[in-house]
Parts: C-alpha cells; sequence; structure tokens
C-alpha cells in the first residue's frame, strides 16, 4: 500500500513585516490510502497551513513533503495543479463553489480539464449528484441553494475525478447542527467508499467520526 | 437680360428667387451698376479655410463679369486676369504642366492645388495636434484600462482561487481570460466605432447649422476605424492578461484567503 501523502519535519514560516511568523514547526505525517484524519485545534494553530501543505497547494520552508512517493518541493507548478486536479479533491467552509455555474456545472468542470469525454462526464456527474442527494438541484446556481446542499455540491466536484485524498477545512462551519451531520455522514459514506480524508475542524461530532484525531497547538501536532 | 446664379446662402439672406431681377454693382456706392436675372442657385464648394465666412456669392458669365467691373479709363482691365484656375484631365500630369508653363510665360506664377509639403500650414499643424491628442489619449485610456481591469481582476480574486485550487493550470486560466478579453475588446471596439459614427452625425450636423455650410468637419473612415480596433484590440487582451496575471503570480492560499 503506497502511502498517499507523507510530511517530514514540516515547516512553514511566513514572512511578515514584524518578523516572520511560524505556522507549522517541525510536523511529521503520513496519510495512507482509505484513512480518516481528524485535525483539531484552536484558531491559529497552523490546521489549514498543514491542509495547504498536504494539498500541494503550499510548500514547505522545511521538511520534505512527498505526495504519492514524489517530492513537491521538486515539482513545478503545473505538476502540482495536476495533483490537486486529479489525485486531491478539496472542500471549504466557504463552499468556493463558481457562482455563475449551476451544480451541474460545477461538478462538470474538473472533468473537463483533464479532458473526460462529455457522455462520460455527464455520467460521473449524474452519479455523483445522485450520491450527494441532490440530482433534483442540478440546473441550479449555488446561489440558489442553501449552505447544507452547497457543501454537497462541493463535495460531489471534490470527488469528481475520483481522487485519492479529500481535504475538507472546516466543512460544517457554516452549517447549522443537523446539515453539519448530513454533511458528517456524507464524509462517511465518502470513506467507506475508499477515499482517504483529512478534515479539518472545530466540530467534535465530525471529529470523532475520524479514525484518528490530531491535535495541534501553535504550530505542532500535541496529540495523535 | 444677363443671368447670373447666386449662392443658396445669399439667395436666403436676400431673399431672392430663381426668375427676380437683380442689379449687381462693382463699386460699394452703387456706381457701376448691371442689371441681372436670377436662373439658379448653387452651393459654394465648402472651403474649410473659410468655414466661419458667410458664403454670400455670385457667379456670372465672364463677359458680364467683365463688362460690369472692368476700369474704363484702363483699357488693359477687359484684357487681364489675375488668376486662372485650370482643371486638368489628368491630374498627375500637374508637375510637367506647371513646367511647361514657367518655362514658356515668364512671370507666370504656376502652381498645384494638390497638397505640397506644407508642414507649417493651418491644417499640418492641426493634424500634428491631433496625434498629439490621440497620443494622449491612447496613453491616458490604457492606463485608466488598465486600472479598470486590474479592478475586475481583483473582483474574480475569489474565482480564480478557487480554480488555482483545483488544479486548473494557470495556463488554462489565462487562454480563458484571453478569449474573454478578446470578445469584450471585439465588441467594445465595435461598439466605440459605432458611437465614433453616431458622434460624426451630431458634430457634422452641429457645425454645418452653426456655420451654415455643407462643410464635413468629422469623417470616421475605414482607415481610422481599422487603426482604433488595431489598436484597441490588441490593448484591451493585454490588459486583460496583464491584470489576472497579476493575480496568478500570487500564491494560491493568498487568492482565498480573507
Amino acid at each position: 500500500m503506497t502511502t498517499i501523502v507523507e510530511g517530514r519535519h514540516l515547516t512553514r514560516e511566513f514572512p511578515m513585516p514584524a518578523g516572520p511568523v511560524v505556522a507549522l514547526r517541525d510536523v511529521s505525517i503520513e496519510i495512507n490510502p482509505g484513512a480518516y484524519v481528524a485535525v483539531t485545534g484552536p484558531s491559529g494553530c497552523g490546521k489549514s497551513t498543514l491542509l495547504h501543505l498536504l494539498g500541494c497547494v503550499d510548500a514547505p520552508t522545511d521538511g520534505s513533503l512527498l505526495f504519492e512517493g514524489r517530492d513537491v518541493a521538486r515539482l513545478t507548478d503545473s505538476e502540482r495543479s495536476r495533483i490537486r486536479l486529479t489525485r486531491i479533491g478539496f472542500v471549504f467552509q466557504r463552499f468556493f463553489l463558481m457562482p455563475m455555474l449551476s451544480a451541474w456545472e460545477n461538478v462538470e468542470l474538473p472533468q473537463a480539464e483533464i479532458g473526460i469525454r462529455p457522455a462520460d462526464r455527464r455520467a460521473r456527474t449524474r452519479e455523483l449528484l445522485e450520491y450527494v442527494d441532490l440530482i433534483d438541484r442540478g440546473h441550479h446556481r449555488p446561489s440558489q441553494l442553501s449552505g447544507g446542499e452547497m457543501q454537497r455540491v462541493a463535495i460531489a466536484r471534490a470527488l469528481a475525478n475520483r481522487p485519492a485524498l479529500l481535504l475538507a477545512d472546516e466543512p460544517t462551519g457554516e452549517l447549522d447542527e443537523d446539515t453539519g451531520e448530513q454533511v458528517a455522514d456524507l464524509f462517511d459514506r465518502v470513506h467507506a467508499d475508499g477515499t482517504a480524508i483529512v478534515v479539518v475542524t472545530h466540530n467534535p461530532v465530525l471529529a470523532t467520526r475520524a479514525e484518528r484525531r490530531l491535535m495541534m497547538k501553535r504550530g505542532t501536532v500535541v496529540h495523535s | 437680360m444677363p443671368e447670373i446664379l447666386l449662392s443658396r446662402q445669399l439667395m436666403e439672406q436676400a431673399n431672392v428667387h430663381v426668375g427676380d431681377l437683380v442689379t449687381l454693382a462693382a463699386e460699394p456706392d452703387g456706381t457701376r451698376a448691371g442689371q441681372f436675372r436670377v436662373v439658379g442657385t448653387y452651393e459654394p464648394t465648402p472651403d474649410p479655410m473659410k468655414f466661419s465666412a458667410k458664403r454670400l456669392e455670385a457667379r456670372l458669365h465672364l463677359p458680364d463679369l467683365i463688362a460690369l467691373s472692368a476700369d474704363l479709363t484702363d483699357p488693359l482691365s477687359t484684357e487681364s486676369v489675375n488668376v486662372l484656375n485650370v482643371a486638368l484631365v489628368n491630374p498627375q500630369e500637374a508637375g510637367a504642366i506647371i513646367s511647361t508653363l514657367a518655362a514658356r510665360a515668364r512671370g507666370l506664377m504656376v502652381r498645384s492645388t494638390a497638397r505640397q509639403d506644407n508642414s507649417g500650414g493651418p491644417f499640418a499643424v492641426l493634424d500634428r495636434f491631433h496625434w498629439a491628442i490621440a497620443i494622449v489619449t491612447v496613453i491616458g485610456s490604457t492606463a485608466f484600462l488598465l486600472a479598470l481591469m486590474m479592478m475586475r481582476a481583483e473582483e474574480r480574486r475569489d474565482i480564480i482561487g478557487i480554480l488555482r485550487l483545483m488544479g486548473i493550470p494557470a495556463r488554462s486560466i489565462l487562454v480563458e481570460v484571453l478569449l474573454e478579453g478578446l470578445l469584450i475588446a471585439i465588441v467594445g471596439a465595435v461598439f466605440g466605432i459605432l458611437v465614433a459614427r453616431a458622434g460624426q452625425g451630431v458634430v457634422n450636423r452641429f457645425f454645418q447649422w452653426r456655420y451654415d455650410t455643407t462643410l464635413v468637419f468629422v469623417r470616421v473612415t475605414f482607415p481610422i476605424a481599422w487603426q482604433s480596433v488595431a489598436f484597441a484590440v490588441p490593448l484591451g487582451v493585454i490588459a486583460g492578461l496583464a491584470a489576472s496575471w497579476t493575480l496568478l503570480r500570487r500564491e494560491v492560499v493568498s487568492l482565498v484567503r480573507r
């Protein structure tokens, strides 16, 4: 079993006018296929920074990061984009759906980008919207959907290219308790279907669903 | 009864009609006068050098003009002219004709009315002034356009950030922006030309009314329209690309962070 992503002694510093801020300090982490990891901790403890590193969105200032055996630091921007497009799905607190596209088009977009044929795209989009129980809302724009529906569309979009890893940053942060629980149920299903998940959350209900929990404080993992 | 043509402006001002009899005098006090029948009217050829002058003119047959204006005390006055305008069948031959006439008739000044090297003339100066205005306008509007596109790109920061997060390559986004910019620039250029055409009609009508002339003050020709499009389209596309490139160069995380 190949590790999906492996970070060793990851450090991320952000240069600031008043001096560098260390957001992540010497963190080592390994995500294997089928894993379900929750990262918790107070605001500003480095959870999102860790998620961005795992998602090849950002690069560590120090330490090494391997994605499916490839050293992320040595990859070009377009190679990292390709990994994000094909191997990773992102779900965010603010959904980040394309406002001018319908739910259907939002789910089709990443598939179109990697050149999937229209007929296959349509089939996959239908399958995913059925999966998140939104097939009837496919032609609605994000502004016509509720928060929970938008997040389910975002999850469908994240799964569009059958990623190995789903990264979620506070996915229930903007949802009420019941809707948050529906999203947590959906994550359980995604996990059960074999996709590895790393979720950054303040939501204890969501965190307890994970198989493994990492607690962070001041840029380091204090408890696993 | 000798016949005469009067300019439209003179007919209107003097309230004269075709068929009326008019008296024309060579002197301001009314002496050396003659009677003529108005047989028609004409629109004076517009002259940009005289556009503000009221064209109160008349056209007479040459013998009538000579009879009216000749100085009886000077026998030569019926046999001399100051200026002759000659229309050539082939204007290309103007140079050769000028040389021939100048060689045959010493003291005769012969020149072509075709545009010569007239770099100090009023229209040459006006032309340079127009170019200066055009250059300043293009530079100013480029800066404005760039600022506008920067603001527009900044408004789309989230969208570009989402696309980049999802892994859409910067190149794909730039191609999209390029196509969008191209479309907007073409539509904008066509719209600009239509506005210019409409503006041309309004400006011409106003000044033709104001100066009572048929002179055309503004003309948006095909070369002018083509030049404008050739400037505007690449400029619009470059401004769009430059604005988007400033966003695409930024780290992906910074695009979606608030």
